[in-house]
């Protein structure tokens, strides 16, 4: 695997961590599988290039971006706790609206933000560096403060609610605290991240596209799967970093399956779903294989 | 004091399965009762219980507590007034969380939760001190998470829960039923304590003939969703057990005709 290959896989593993953070507020705190991440991703994205396009602050653009996620976060709430809808039905009705929206959004399917001002531009100028590597320090920084942030906002009265809500609905009511108000509250919380993500994605690689969202559960998913085999422990601290490592790990893999060589075979960019199902497998099953190997020694 | 005034509960009505759960029952809690209440099961013990709790709001009557009309008020908005232990020991605390995070959500009860940090350094000694009450060494394991506790002490950190923040009424449905005898003693042990140490009203349900008369002042006997009994000391200290059994059989005995009349 070459330099650029490695960069670009970090790249890929802290932004997507963006994206997978917020999969593990709905996924893990709240016990809600939420797909409307599929659609949130890209409408971030969506955002971010039509304000950008128009010449908007990249930073002002991807705040747009945060929210307008958690707007739609708010939706898939309201549905479910409100108008009592299914939960994974909620996140799917809402993850095909906003197929639709995002297309009115840009007016197109795609959107190119090349020779635009990103939120990359002040630093590729201050430090005359490439984008490149830029990227990755970028998202290094704002990776530290958003775990900071997603640590300390689980510790506080209501993120201790939110997670109780998670864990034991019938005891959080009974000690006074709104569930479904807790519930809306963690799909916003959760959206907006990824719409975040879905941002920055938009602008380090380019270009928006309304399919970019496809398997933006699934990643996420691979990611706090992954984090929690590599990293294992009870804590939120513990937990919230696993994401992260589980995140930059699953783009690794996939780098490195697909510069994977056997003669005249290669894997390419369409097995990917066929890697990600092999690593979400092995990552669900290395506890027994841990186990089995702790025993037998 | 806490009222229910002509309160009545139907489940699926106007459906096969409708079922009237509650048939329009009127009681006064007055403070400092200490109310044990018993009746077979489908008596409508459990439903009385999550009407005054909020769990289900009643189709017909009113609850004040205080004099304020509680009636469509959800659970978590009564639950200022209310502290509730359930029968499932798992029922009360969250498992994922530690200890003292169970704990702060319990002492913000009733009060507005913000952005500030849940556990903070000076909740730390406090929660120590009420841990200890407890007699289970649990004062030392603050940051053990809830879930690697057993049930009888998942049930006593419920209690603890349940009266850390004074409640006007505190509602224990069956808390013992699930626990092994010796567990239940302790639990009923605490049970009294805290009564008394805060000088509590409360309205439990139980199974435990001898457990309804030998605990509090006030014992209801419900029968298909009515109160057929209500009696407070000193008479209710002349009942014995045997007395309450007759009347159970009393009750199911009228059951039984009612059954042959149905099927004749």
């Amino acid at each position: 695997m070459s330099y650029y290959a490695l960069l670009g896989a970090l790249e890929q593993g802290l932004v997507y961590g963006i994206m997978s953070l917020g999969v593990y507020i709905t996924f893990r705190v709240l016990d809600f599988p939420d797909l409307s991440v599929d659609g949130t991703f890209p409408l971030g994205a969506s955002i971010a290039a039509i304000l950008i396009t128009n010449n908007f602050n990249p930073y002002l653009a991807s705040l747009f971006a945060l929210l307008a996620g958690a707007f739609a976060g708010i939706i898939t709430g309201v549905l479910n706790t409100k108008l009592k809808i299914l939960n994974l039905l909620s996140g799917i009705l809402v993850m095909i609206a906003l197929y639709s929206v995002n297309i009115r959004i840009m007016g197109q399917p795609n959107t190119a933000l090349l020779g635009y001002d990103t939120v990359f531009t002040p630093f590729e100028n201050f430090f005359g560096l490439e984008r490149f590597v830029i990227a990755p320090i970028f998202f290094v920084f704002v990776i530290v403060i958003l775990v900071i942030f997603v640590v300390w906002f689980l510790h506080t009265d209501i993120g201790l609610s939110m997670r109780a809500t998670g864990d034991n609905p019938k005891m959080v009511r009974a000690q006074g605290v709104n569930d479904k108000f807790m519930v809306i509250l963690g799909l916003a919380f959760s959206n907006g991240l990824v719409a975040l993500s879905g941002s920055f994605v938009a602008q380090s690689q380019g270009s928006a596209d309304v399919n970019m969202g496809i398997g933006t559960i699934v990643a996420g998913l691979a990611s706090v799967i992954l984090g929690e085999a590599f990293l294992e422990g009870r804590s939120v601290f513990r937990a919230v970093v696993s994401v992260i490592i589980g995140s930059t790990i699953y783009r690794l893999a996939i780098a490195v399956a697909l510069s994977f060589k056997i003669g005249n075979f290669q894997l390419n960019p369409s097995d990917l779903n066929l890697i990600t199902a092999f690593i979400v497998t092995f990552a669900l099953i290395s506890p027994n294989i841990k186990k089995f190997i702790r025993v037998r020694s | 004091m806490i009222e229910l005034l002509n309160v009545k509960k139907v489940f699926n009505p106007g459906t096969v399965n409708e079922n009237v759960a509650i048939k329009g029952i009127s009681l006064k809690i007055n403070q400092y009762d200490f109310i044990t209440v018993i009746g077979s099961n489908g008596a409508g013990k459990s439903t009385m219980l999550n009407l005054i709790s909020g769990s289900y709001i009643p189709d017909v009557g009113s609850i004040f507590i205080n004099d304020k009309d509680v009636s469509k008020y959800p659970n978590y908005q009564r639950a200022s007034y209310i502290g509730q232990v359930f029968q499932d020991p798992l029922s009360g605390t969250a498992g994922s969380l530690t200890i003292e995070e169970n704990l702060a959500i319990a002492l913000k009860r009733g009060k507005k939760r913000g952005l500030g940090l849940g556990v903070k350094g000076a909740d730390r000694e406090f929660f120590r001190e009420k841990l200890s009450q407890l007699g289970l060494g649990l004062e030392n394991r603050l940051k053990d998470r809830v879930g690697l506790l057993s049930g009888g002490q998942r049930q006593a950190v419920t209690l603890l829960m349940a009266t850390m923040v004074k409640p006007e009424i505190l509602l224990l449905d069956e808390h013992t039923a699930a626990l092994d005898p010796k567990t239940a003693a302790k639990i009923i042990e605490l049970t009294e304590y805290f009564v008394n140490e805060y000088r509590l009203t409360v309205l439990m349900v139980t199974h435990n003939m001898r457990q309804a008369l030998s605990l509090g002042n006030r014992t209801i006997m419900m029968h298909e969703g009515e109160i057929i009994l209500d009696i407070s000391s000193p008479e209710r200290d002349q009942l014995e057990v045997k007395d309450l059994l007759e009347m159970f059989a009393r009750v199911r005995g009228e059951d039984i005709v009612d059954d042959k009349l149905l099927l004749a």
